[in-house]
């Protein structure tokens, strides 16, 4: 049978042959191997960490099902949620520890005990500080509850480079907002009555309870719905209007909004009087920005812009301008998202329901130890130069790539990878492959054999989401609350959770003494500042509490509350980007246009995947088994392009081949395909078919926070076959 | 004449700290949670407080006066100058005005 075609019937009996090693995890256990018992833990399918109950009988899990006692994901699983079974029984995932044999990327591996993997890798990095300083290994992660050890092991070793994910992501929406409010708020999509989503597919791309607040406020309730997108997305399918704004326009459409608003005397008058600063430098910047401008720019009719104005004003407070989960698209970012920020606060919408709500807290207690020593040497990616106003623990990935890669202002020869794929999540993989081979060291922890992974020294494999314990952590939000994730089943293999990778490394890195506890202590002290009785021991049970108080709506909304902004207001206008040599309010500035017979390439997500993640996962991949290329019949008919071609899209950096849906579906100036297929890895090989597009992306970020500018690429289509 | 002594050499470490204080943020924040904090709490006898109970500006005079418990005790009475250093840093880093832009998780 082709592991790419596991039905669910089958699956079971295949993991339970390999499920001989399973042994009874925690939580409600039984008294033998082979009783039911149910297990409360948290999803890790997706960043959104959904409270599950694990059902294990006869020592395998048989289910996972949403535990209706966490407020944000309530009693919903979705398609990832549930698949997320396959984790741990992947007949394809690492099993033990590995170190490369051959040259890097050739595939020649060996097995090797944790001691081994250990003492080689401890030895590489001892040698990469002896020779270029701590500063030559760059610590890379992407947020997960463990994340904090791996983090914490790259600072007590003494480098500055510890890079996130952020800056792949949504850096520029987290700081935009900061800039504006001194927080990042929630979208109370549950109670709003008009929801403008520009560029944001909530209904496709990231199926979380968000979501389901949405599909309840635009079905059941008929709360508007605007959708601004270059593609006809499922969201645009649902939404009352949906314009096909021109890519890289969407600030040109928020200022008009703000010309309309604000000219008609539509803002929130006493609000603003009383919460912000810089309202009249604000009204003279937006005279300029007029409907009929804007519909130049974005190719929406003016009176169109003027309706939603109007709408969107009427309906405040309960009108949200939603800031989208990944916002990596143009080099004015931020600036765009800071734009979406002010037309908010303009219309009064902050701490109200059906608007933006400042997210709401819950004690939690830490375990106190004594920290590491500051690094000695600046970061590599310059970050207080280039991105001053920039998330100082994240840095910025793309400049911090192309430094290395000119080895200014030091030489990195040393990589630690925890829970991330750069060679897919960054754009430009040559460049990637660049940088990886000048390295002295890779060191990975995973729990499959990711493309990234493939071109490493030492593989650490990680026990998966079910097998192992995290630390619990809160989660905020309109209605915050603290979740754990527990074992739920033994490890099926030779792997480890991150704190032991972590814990062994620095024992032979003589840094033990900063990781001298275990997930329990950790835990343990966590738990202590919650206000409940025996907290810890409500955790293992339910996997999750949240406050028993229902949200509360306008905290903040007393007239000596301070934001955290240098002013204390809303910040309309911003002393400190014009501090750091930025623009204090959004100016338009019209993005380049692509040239005659290329297209730009806009990029999408499903639901069904977690970026780069899932595309090897089965019963996911039954969903969509490849990525095709969406390109307009007008564009693709005098090429002689037709549905189903295989086609070669190009860009300045590199190639792909994929198959081609023509679809009118899309803008004629552009073409659009999915993220996350195309991988290189030979253990990756259920994956689905098509193109990677992080081989053609170009490199460009925002100028503001560095976040990767993931829509700035142009390409030419050229068919190369026709369908078998 | 020992006290005046006492009071210039704190002022001047201090008065230097906060012009220049390069203490270490992370190990500021252990000693403040620590030391600070087991009377700086809700409901304790110091009351709450945290580096968002000032601005960048009031962290950094409440250094230079160098003065705790209601301006009646040195603050190098509380802890040694290193530690002291290490704290301001962390309480000016996150003042309720310091640019600190919300993170994606951790």
């Amino acid at each position: 049978m082709s592991e790419a075609t596991i039905p669910r019937r089958a699956f079971f009996h295949i993991a339970a042959a390999g499920a001989v090693a399973t042994q009874i995890g925690c939580g409600r256990r039984p008294n033998t191997a082979g009783q039911r018992y149910e297990v409360a833990t948290a999803c890790e399918s997706c960043p959104n960490k959904c409270s599950v109950i694990a059902v294990v009988e006869g020592g395998m899990i048989r289910k996972l099902n949403p535990n209706p006692r966490n407020p944000k994901s309530r009693g919903m699983l979705c398609a990832r949620g549930n698949a997320g079974i396959l984790q741990a029984y992947d007949p394809n995932r690492l099993k033990q520890p590995m170190i490369r044999e051959g040259k890097r990327g050739e595939g020649k591996w060996r097995n090797a005990s944790w001691e081994e993997a250990f003492d080689y890798a401890a030895g590489k990095l001892a040698a990469i500080k002896e020779k270029y300083g701590p500063q030559g290994v760059v610590w890379s992660s992407t947020e997960s509850f463990a994340e904090i050890f791996f983090k914490n092991l790259g600072l007590a070793y003494g480098t500055p480079n510890i890079v996130r994910h952020p800056t792949l992501c949504l850096a520029s929406v987290n700081l935009a907002y900061s800039m504006t409010f001194g927080t990042v708020p929630s979208f109370d999509l549950q109670n709003a009555n008009y929801v403008i989503m520009a560029g944001a597919n909530r209904f496709e791309s990231f199926i979380t309870p968000d979501t389901m607040d949405l599909i309840e406020s635009t079905m059941n309730r008929k709360a508007r719905l605007i959708c601004l997108d270059p593609r006809f997305t499922v969201t645009a399918a649902k939404a009352d209007t949906w314009f096909p704004i021109k890519p890289g326009t969407d600030m040109a459409f928020i200022l008009a909004m703000l010309h309309v608003i604000i000219g008609e005397g539509r803002y929130d008058k006493a609000f603003l009087d009383t919460y912000s600063t810089g309202f009249d430098k604000l009204q003279a910047h937006v005279i300029q920005y007029t409907p009929e401008w804007a519909e130049k720019q974005t190719e929406i009719p003016a009176s169109e812009i003027v309706r939603i104005a109007r709408e969107f004003s009427d309906a405040a407070p309960r009108a949200v301008f939603y800031a989208g989960r990944r916002s990596s698209w143009y080099q004015n970012d931020f600036q765009m998202r800071r734009a979406q920020a002010i037309l908010n606060a303009v219309v009064g919408n902050w701490d109200k329901q059906g608007g933006m709500v400042p997210n709401g807290k819950m004690p939690l207690g830490e375990l106190l130890f004594l920290p590491w020593d500051d690094p000695q040497a600046p970061r590599v990616d310059e970050l207080d130069k280039n991105f001053p106003l920039a998330a100082k623990g994240d840095g910025a990935y793309l400049k911090l790539r192309e430094n290395v890669l000119a080895g200014t202002p030091y030489p990195v020869k040393g990589w630690m990878i925890s829970k991330q794929d750069p060679f897919n999540a960054l754009p430009d993989q040559s460049k990637t492959l660049r940088m990886m081979e000048q390295m002295d060291f890779i060191g990975v922890i995973d729990i499959q054999m990711s493309d990234t992974a493939w071109y490493a020294d030492v593989v650490f494999p990680e026990s998966t989401y079910l097998e192992r314990t995290d630390p619990i952590e809160m989660l905020p939000g309109i209605w915050p609350a603290v979740v754990m994730r527990q074992q739920v089943i033994k490890p099926l293999h030779n792997t480890k959770p991150c704190l032991d990778i972590v814990q062994g490394l620095a024992k032979r890195l003589n840094l033990s003494q900063y990781f001298d506890y275990t997930i329990e202590q950790w835990n343990e002290a966590a738990a202590k500042e919650m206000p409940i009785e025996m907290p810890l021991e409500y955790l293992k049970k339910h996997g999750v509490y949240a406050s028993p108080d229902p949200p509360r709506y306008g905290a903040t909304l007393q007239p000596e509350h301070r934001f955290v902004t240098k002013s204390g207001k809303i910040e309309l206008f911003s002393e400190r980007l014009q501090e750091a040599g930025h623009d204090p309010l959004p100016v338009y500035h019209a993005p380049e246009q692509p040239p005659a017979g290329r297209f730009r390439l806009v990029l999408g997500r499903k639901a069904f995947f977690t970026h780069a993640n899932n595309t090897t996962n089965p019963w996911l991949l039954d969903f969509q088994k490849e990525n095709r290329l969406w390109m307009h019949p007008q564009s693709a008919k005098p090429t002689g392009i037709a549905d189903g071609d295989l086609v070669e899209v190009t860009s300045s950096v590199g190639s792909v081949r994929l198959r081609v849906k023509v679809a009118e579906e899309i803008r004629p100036d552009c073409v659009h395909m999915l993220h996350g297929f195309g991988k290189r890895s030979p253990w990756l090989k259920r994956a689905g078919e098509g193109g990677a597009d992080a081989a053609i992306l170009e490199t460009a970020w925002d100028r503001v926070s560095g976040n990767a500018a993931l829509h700035e690429t142009f390409v030419q289509v050229r068919k190369v076959g026709v369908p078998s | 004449m020992k006290l005046f002594t006492a009071f210039l050499t704190a002022a001047s470490i201090l008065g230097a700290a906060t012009a220049n204080p390069k203490g270490n943020d992370a190990k500021g924040r252990f000693y403040y949670k620590q030391t600070c904090k087991t009377c700086h709490t809700k409901g304790a006898k110091g009351g709450e407080v945290t580096p968002m109970s000032k601005t960048q500006a009031q962290w950094k005079l409440y250094f230079v006066k160098a003065k705790h418990n209601s301006g009646t005790e040195a603050l190098l009475k509380v802890m040694p100058e290193e530690q002291l250093r290490d704290v301001q840093t962390f309480l000016v880093n996150h003042a309720v005005d310091s640019p600190q832009p919300e993170t994606c998780g951790k």
